[in-house]
């Protein structure tokens, strides 16, 4: 069944988009990652206008980690006190990253070297996270003694006892000064206002080995926080360029319920290290994606895209 | 078989319109003036019929609007491919369709091909940012070659239908992305290598119900748009995986 969408312009496949909408929950409601990456590449090879589909997928994001951030609510799993903290540091991050975005464009090639710099820290991320959720997996399997703490990563804890503002995350079990959340959120903000993809990447796994918070947690409060900056982006691009479609972010948002419910209900099934297992393939094959689209020539240099008036 | 039907009751009208401009070398009239784009509009066609005085070929020229067009390309940097740099196209027609009896370039010479704008690589394009002259003529051709790979500039010798000596249709294809605005149809009569007759008509691409509102709303109001759908789309989120949660919890003993 096909629906003409009045701001992509162009007709598309209801049950299509609707599936990429399945695909995008799942991940979101199993490992806790918006999923923009996936959504928006699948969407321009529909034939969508990148700027629509960035847009689009952005309210869509909006939609479906609310919903997950409501299934992951009721599980226990989201430390508010946290996604407050990360979230003001993100939107602090965040404009200050717009703001260095609009200083370096003028240098010419800054888009070529955060894009560059972003699959060098991926991929740093995803293979040592491969490798110690790989450990970690293989470790419990064999019958050996200690799978003592599956919940959190393990690595030393940051030396951050002796700063101020020492403040208790009891949802998460750890101690930390309030400024460490802060930071780490900026720094995600200002890295996703540069490269305009979710911070999903940089977020869960700084809260994973850097904040040391257990997995299901990071998944819940990542979902949750992602709800803000989604939802920010859904806003601003609707206002400046009119690029929201409602009716392609409807169908897929329809869509991403029963993969987001998939998700949870797995994700809750899963132990820690399996579910750290997962995100970092996803991590690594975003990596190894981004470094082909680098690497591989084009068939066509050369690229248009229409202004939809 | 419907648009046969539907042929079968518009028939009478346009011969009416034919008969009515009789002693022209050439009448053209168009199935409709306007086209609108719904929720199902997934392209149609557009017809015209026509009449002719005498022997010879015919060319249907359809011109859409004007469009904006961003072209960007990918350049070499040491073993990486990364995006270079970027120019706007303005000016050129959103689609460029050329519809003939036979071959173009068999029916009139290059100059007359060009004269009347028959040339898929002919129209006036500006590049902006200005540049020099072989590097606008690179992004030039490769305008024309993306557009020719969409498909919105493109010939075809097999639209046109003859009925007997005189009478023809032609069905023209028009894509779902097709722009809105105004499209001319223009039709050539073509004898020994010349121009004997020529008509204009025109339609006009826009769209409706539904589709219309939400663009309006989404232009007009756009920072109220945004604020609601944004809220909305959380809300649907929230709604729809609440409502078997719940379900879920009281069917529980």
């Amino acid at each position: 069944m096909e629906i003409f969408l009045p701001i992509a312009h162009m007709d598309v496949n209801i049950a299509l988009i609707a599936s990429y909408g399945a695909l995008v929950g799942f991940l979101s409601g199993l490992v806790g990652v918006g999923g923009g990456f996936l959504i928006t590449p699948l969407l321009i090879f529909t034939g969508v206008p990148p700027i629509v589909a960035v847009s689009s997928g952005a309210a869509q994001i909006a939609g479906t980690a609310s919903g997950a951030s409501y299934l992951q609510w009721r599980h226990g799993n989201i430390d508010f006190k946290m996604a407050l903290l990360l979230a003001i540091g993100s939107w602090a991050g965040g404009a200050c990253g717009v703001l260095a975005a609009r200083l370096l464009v003028r240098e010419g090639h800054f888009g070529n070297v955060v894009m560059f710099l972003y699959v060098v820290l991926l991929g740093i991320i995803g293979a040592g996270m491969l490798i110690e959720s790989l450990r970690a997996v293989v470790r419990r399997a064999a019958p050996a003694a200690a799978a003592a703490r599956s919940a959190t990563a393990p690595g030393s804890p940051p030396r951050t006892e002796r700063l101020r503002w020492q403040t208790d995350f009891p949802v998460s079990g750890v101690r930390l000064p309030a400024a460490a959340p802060l930071a780490l959120g900026g720094a995600a903000g200002i890295l996703t206002s540069l490269m305009g993809v979710g911070g999903g990447f940089i977020m869960v796994p700084t809260m994973l080995y850097l904040l040391r918070m257990p997995t299901r947690i990071v998944v819940g409060t990542s979902t949750f926080q992602l709800l803000f900056t989604t939802a920010a982006v859904s806003v601003m691009q609707a206002g400046i360029n009119h690029s929201v479609d409602p009716l392609l972010a409807g169908i897929l948002i329809l869509g991403s319920v029963f993969g987001t419910r998939l998700g949870a209900w797995l994700g809750a099934r899963l132990p820690g290290e399996k579910l750290r297992l997962i995100l970092a393939l996803v991590v690594v094959a975003v990596a190894v994606k981004m470094t082909l689209a680098l690497v591989i020539a084009p068939s066509e240099p050369y690229e248009m895209s229409i202004e939809v008036h | 078989m419907r648009r046969w039907l539907c042929l079968l009751v518009v028939l009478p009208a346009w011969m009416a319109a034919i008969q009515s401009r009789a002693g022209e070398p050439l009448v053209v009239v168009p199935e409709k003036d306007q086209v609108d784009i719904t929720t199902d509009f997934a392209g149609t066609e557009f017809k015209a019929v026509g009449a002719i005085e005498g022997a010879g070929d015919l060319i249907i020229k359809v011109v859409g609007p004007q469009q904006e067009v961003t072209l960007s390309r990918q350049i070499k940097l040491g073993p990486f491919w990364m995006g270079g740099d970027r120019v706007r196209v303005a000016g050129a027609p959103s689609v460029l369709l050329l519809y003939a009896t036979r071959p173009i370039a068999s029916l009139l010479s290059r100059a007359d091909q060009e004269k009347h704008g028959l040339l898929l690589e002919g129209a006036t394009v500006r590049i902006e940012p200005q540049l020099q002259a072989h590097a606008a003529e690179d992004w030039r051709k490769a305008f024309f070659r993306l557009k020719e790979k969409r498909g919105d500039y493109r010939e075809d010798d097999r639209a046109i239908k003859m009925f007997g000596k005189r009478l023809f249709i032609a069905t023209l294809p028009l894509p779902s992305d097709i722009q809105v605005g105004t499209f001319s149809v223009e039709t050539l009569l073509v004898r020994s290598g010349r121009v004997v007759g020529r008509d204009v008509a025109r339609f006009r691409v826009r769209l409706a119900g539904l589709e219309r509102w939400v663009w309006n709303a989404a232009h007009d109001h756009a920072w109220a748009f945004g604020v609601l759908f944004t809220l909305a789309a959380m809300a649907l989120g929230v709604l729809l995986n609440a409502i078997p949660y719940r379900r879920a919890r009281h069917a529980r003993p």
